[in-house]
């Protein structure tokens, strides 16, 4: 099984639970942050970081009668099915799971930032640092939900009426098996499980409700389909979603991160094979890309 | 909470007012999408558009302060249209009850006023020489609460009260027309609620409207239905149920005054009584809870023969509210306080005068997890500590999960939670820190004789264990009641010690105990209740009511008045989501606990049954009140301006509510000076004053900083730029924040004119990891005319751009 997570956003109220149940989950210290003119005022941290793998992002929008909209999008790793920093890591630090995580390996990294420059969403984040470098990004809970387990002080019985029972145990391993942001989100704006039950349903949502979504399951082809899925109420490219991929670098031998390292790092083989990769997939991708009309387009961002 | 928060699913109409749930309630937006989910619509009214609002069906905006107006247009089209539940409305209401013909309305006054209150003289009913209401069940009768009411609310048409809320006519009409149509009996709507329309001066009068249009449309008792309070801490349910004010005692019974001179004065002037055999009038038991609480809190010093210790109690003299204190605090009458998680430095009203009443005291002691501003306030930006005396003590408290015990939630569920963690360092349980204060003090009552009376302190019943045997466990058995001698209650016996049932077996002779009758229940011979945790399924409990979860005062009732809900032989209005039903052929309800055990009040054959009672049995005359006699403003809810308010009244000459009270005259910002209206708000990644969360570094992260929303408008008028520093001022203070310029705050248009609206959140301080204003600078000393709740959410302001200012 591929797993997937279906986002949501018209089912988000940007609580953002599910960006601090990302930081418990990973242990990852809090950013020193500042106030910035951020639309809504909101956000923060700014960016994705060492620190910081799920960030949620608010989005002022209005209608055509100028009722006013204001959308939530979360970031983090996409986990693309033909992942590029999986096929342009020279190293294969980057590497795609049988369950569909995009993983990565510190011990193989020898910290090119290939995998930072032919991102399509702008997600890893390199840190150059002592002993090794090291590469950051969501880790789709891989190893929470596989080695999902019922904690022992759900197992002690406890002087009350009413001993916690087996219901109890079964809940508390579905949410252990989902990704923290998942089991933290009190809407159901994430639903994690097989992507292809997941597409289905979220075609289901689309036809059920036509009018609450744009008719486009973002992810399913974007960036040659990835792990996560969103649906929206408006345009996705209105919520700084990326909805087209040309600009993507070209080959990898052209990164300029490329230069800062000897090229006897680099196995002369990995880059051939990669870029032969890379410009196959381009042209999938390309193939794939959804029209224009096949967004409606009910609102458009504030002038 | 009429109702409870799995409740919220059952609604086929939602209204959030003056509550921003989805941030500060983010867990009950689970409830409300199931309920959207299977179809149901959501309206949410509030000044700018919220994260709640982006779940919406319908958004509405209203100028702060205004909700009267609103709810009285919703209020006036039902009537008007009759979109009204009318057999609810008879038999359940008194619609029908027949006013004083002298009881008149006249240009925003409810009669005759002393001394700045009401004389109540003509807020009665017209009685026959038995004593007996006299009603009209047509509704026709000119005298009728309801012709009254049909009356007062003529003036609310939807331009006029355009004119007033801001809020544009379409949406007046579209919320309303969406919201009376749960006056069909077989739907239900629901109102969620919080401190965006109780923070005002006439904030008691705001849900006296909202309970008004539940009653008209027939929704009080439903499955998805009730008026619910959305309370603002996990526990705060609990604190007022077991009275941390200063007007109740536990289980709201009356505080006794200086005129409750005797237990059987004070007994005489708060039992109820009526005329009505028909009626339950359940607070006729008043005695019994009285008694049994005065055993709880004096044990075997509470005796028959000296009125079970009750010369023992204080008797409240006038008001103790927060202002009330802080106000005597500045005067210097008062020489020490105790503050128990609670940040008033951040929290209160007028901060700057509430510093400088804190300046004043002797002592203060201060139990919290960190060091507040509350704490701290002698070190705050500008006060100079070697000139104020007072000596500080910081007592290291343990967090919740810290430490045993119960949590009352917004719908009235007591949850008993475990330790799952030591305290940190020398922190202590709250239970810890009283009782070594109580046994301090009581060892020094022994030993100096004190005051006049060392017996209410040196007698009191502490049957909590001592020391590091302390145990909450025997707290709750305390709250519970128990049986204090062997006896026989009706048919069924008890031991002494055991425990108490229910509160239908409390005795007022002294042979039972309860520390708060409303949970006796909780913690029966079977154990603590409260801490059942079995769920049930759809299939065998279709309204989520979830009976085994916890325990639900009072006597494990899910939703309040709940014979409402079925017809008065007994039917359910909605047999899809009954909430209880009567079942004829077995003389028995089924479903929920029902409000009482008695049959319904008229037989299948829809003649009167003789052994039936009135729903609403907590009420003497067991008829929801649309009439309402007992408070201070008014019998019906009446628009009047925030005391701070930009623009004229339009709806009556009576600028503000005439029974509030206002503190300092010359404190009272002017519209020529001050003509933007601010108005306090809260952010879901803080907790109150900030007391916790701004020591957390992952909520820091979120929110580091304090700000003002400001419109679009607004913004290009004052020529401010998102993310400029402002200064934000009011007659009371100023304050420098970053400017959030957003468009999902728009201005007001008022008939011709525009007015603004600026909100800014509440949780900073100068203290923690986080550091921002103090919002509480710019409000007022003013509070409402019931309650004294602070008008938190209406007050006129100004503001500037800081040229130059700190990043």
């Amino acid at each position: 099984m591929s797993r997937a997570v279906l986002f949501d956003s018209t089912l988000c109220i940007g609580c953002r639970g599910c960006q601090v149940a990302c930081k418990e989950e990973n242990r990852n210290p809090a950013e020193v942050t500042k106030f910035f003119a951020a639309p809504g005022g909101y956000q923060n941290p700014p960016a994705l970081s060492a620190t910081t793998f799920t960030l949620v992002t608010y989005h002022e929008l209005e209608n055509a009668w100028g009722d006013p909209k204001w959308a939530f999008v979360r970031r983090q790793c996409m986990h693309c099915l033909d992942a590029a920093c999986v096929a342009n890591c020279p190293v294969s630090a980057m590497q795609k799971a049988e369950d569909g995580t995009v993983f990565y390996e510190q011990a193989k990294c020898i910290g090119c930032g290939t995998c930072v420059s032919v991102c399509p969403f702008g997600v890893p984040v390199l840190e150059l640092r002592e002993p090794g470098p090291r590469v950051w990004k969501c880790t789709f809970c891989q190893d929470r939900v596989s080695h999902a387990t019922v904690p022992d002080v759900l197992n002690e019985g406890r002087s009350t009426p009413d001993v916690l029972d087996q219901p109890k145990k079964a809940r508390h391993l579905a949410a252990r098996r989902a990704p923290a942001c998942v089991a933290a989100c009190p809407t159901g704006a994430l639903k994690h499980g097989d992507r292809d039950a997941l597409l289905a349903e979220a075609r289901g949502r689309i036809q059920q409700h036509p009018e609450r979504y744009v008719s486009h399951i973002y992810g399913e082809t974007e960036a040659g389909g990835t792990a996560w899925l969103y649906l929206a109420a408006v345009p996705f490219g209105d919520i700084g979603l990326p909805t087209r991929f040309e600009h993507l670098p070209d080959a990898p031998h052209e990164s300029a991160t490329f230069g800062a390292w000897p090229p006897h790092m680099l196995g002369l083989g990995a880059l051939v094979g990669s870029w032969c990769w890379y410009a196959r997939r381009r042209e999938r991708v390309a193939a794939a890309e959804p029209s224009d009309a096949e967004e409606r387009a009910p609102c458009s961002p504030p002038t | 909470m009429t109702n409870h928060w799995t409740d919220l699913q059952n609604a086929d109409v939602i209204m959030i007012i003056g509550s921003n749930a989805a941030v500060n309630h983010t867990v009950s937006l689970r409830w409300v999408r199931k309920a959207l989910d299977a179809g149901a619509k959501l309206i949410s009214v509030d000044p700018r558009f919220t994260r709640t609002s982006t779940q919406a069906d319908v958004y509405a905006p209203l100028r702060s302060g205004t909700d009267i107006a609103f709810i009285g247009a919703i209020i006036n089209y039902a009537l008007t249209r009759d979109r009204i539940q009318r057999e609810y409305v008879v038999a359940y209401t008194n619609a029908g009850f027949l006013l004083d013909p002298q009881y008149a309305f006249d240009d925003g006054l409810f009669g005759e006023m002393k001394n700045g209150a009401y004389t109540r003289e003509h807020w009665r009913f017209q009685r026959d020489a038995n004593g007996a209401i006299r009603t009209d069940p047509t509704l026709e009768h000119p005298d009728s609460v309801y012709q009254r009411l049909k009356r007062h609310y003529a003036r609310y048409d939807f331009e006029t009260v355009s004119r007033v809320t801001g809020t544009p006519v379409e949406k007046l009409r579209e919320v309303a027309e969406l919201f009376t149509s749960t006056h069909r009996p077989d739907k239900s709507g629901t109102v969620m609620y919080a401190m965006g329309i109780t923070q005002s001066s006439h904030g008691t009068q705001n849900i006296r409207a909202l309970s008004i249009l539940q009653l008209l449309m027939g929704n009080i008792g439903m499955a998805g239905g009730g008026i619910n309070a959305l309370r603002g801490m996990p526990n705060v349910q609990g604190s007022t149920d077991h009275a941390l004010l200063f007007h109740i005692l536990p289980g709201y019974l009356r505080a006794p005054t200086a005129e409750d001179q005797s237990l059987e004065a004070y007994l005489a002037r708060s039992a109820p009584t009526t005329a009505d055999p028909l009626s339950a009038n359940w607070l006729s038991n008043y005695p019994k809870y009285m008694v049994s609480l005065l055993k709880a809190f004096w044990g075997d010093a509470a005796t028959p023969g000296n009125e079970f210790a009750y010369h023992y109690l204080p008797k409240v003299s006038g008001d103790c509210s927060h202002i009330s204190l802080f106000e005597a605090m500045g005067r210097g009458e008062i020489k020490g306080l105790l503050v128990f998680g609670q940040n008033p430095a951040v929290g209160g009203p007028n901060a700057t005068r509430e510093h400088a009443a804190l300046d004043r005291l002797d002592w203060l002691v201060v139990s919290d997890l960190w060091e507040t501003e509350t704490a701290a306030y002698w070190k705050r930006p500008g006060a100079d500590p070697s000139k104020i005396a007072t000596e500080v003590f910081l007592l290291p408290a343990a967090a919740s999960v810290e430490k045993e015990g119960s949590l009352t939630n917004s719908g009235r569920w007591g949850q008993w939670r475990y330790q799952a963690i030591e305290p940190p360092g020398a922190a202590k349980s709250d239970l810890w820190i009283l009782d070594r204060i109580y046994q301090s003090l009581k060892a020094l009552y022994r030993q100096e004789g004190g005051a006049a009376l060392p017996g209410p302190v040196v007698d009191l019943a502490w049957n909590c264990g001592a020391g590091d045997a302390l145990d909450p466990q025997l707290v709750a058995r305390e709250i519970n009641g128990q049986f204090l001698v062997d006896r026989a209650v009706g048919d069924q016996s008890f031991r002494k010690g055991d425990q108490v049932p229910a509160f239908g077996l409390l005795q007022s002779d002294g042979s039972t105990s309860s520390g708060n009758w409303l949970f006796c229940g909780s913690y029966t011979n079977a154990g603590n209740l409260m801490a059942r945790r079995r769920r049930s399924t759809p299939q065998d409990d279709p309204i989520a009511l979830h009976a085994s979860w916890a325990w639900c005062w009072p006597v494990n009732r899910r939703i309040l008045y709940n014979r409402a809900s079925c017809d008065p032989a007994g039917r359910p209005w909605a047999p899809h989501k009954a909430a209880v039903a009567y079942d004829w052929a077995q003389g028995k309800w089924t479903g929920d606990v029902p409000d009482g055990p008695w049959p319904p009040l008229r037989l299948p054959t829809g003649e009167l049954n003789p052994t039936g009672r009135r729903a609403f049995i907590m009420l003497a005359d067991g008829q929801a009140c649309l009439f309402a006699p007992g408070l201070a403003d008014g019998p019906f809810p009446e628009h009047y301006e925030p005391v701070e308010s930009p623009v004229r009244n339009i709806l009556s000459s009576q600028h503000r509510s005439p029974a509030v009270k206002l503190w300092h005259p010359q404190e009272v910002g002017d519209a020529a000076d001050y003509p933007i209206i601010g108005t306090t708000i809260r952010v879901a990644e803080h907790f109150q004053s900030g007391g916790m969360t701004r020591n957390m570094p992952w909520l820091v992260e979120l929110v580091p900083d304090n700000y003002v929303l400001i419109s679009r408008e607004l913004a290009s008028l004052k020529r401010i730029q998102n993310g400029d520093r402002v200064r934000l001022k009011t007659i009371r203070g100023a304050i420098e924040v970053y400017a959030v310029v957003i468009h999902r705050l728009k201005p007001f248009r008022l008939g011709g004119r525009t007015v603004h609206e600026v909100c800014v959140p509440y949780h900073f301080g100068f203290m923690g990891l986080s550091q921002g204003a103090i919002a509480n600078t710019l409000t007022p000393h003013v509070g409402d005319a019931n309650t004294m709740i602070p008008e938190y959410k209406a007050f006129l302001c100004d503001l500037e751009r800081v040229e130059g200012g700190a990043p």
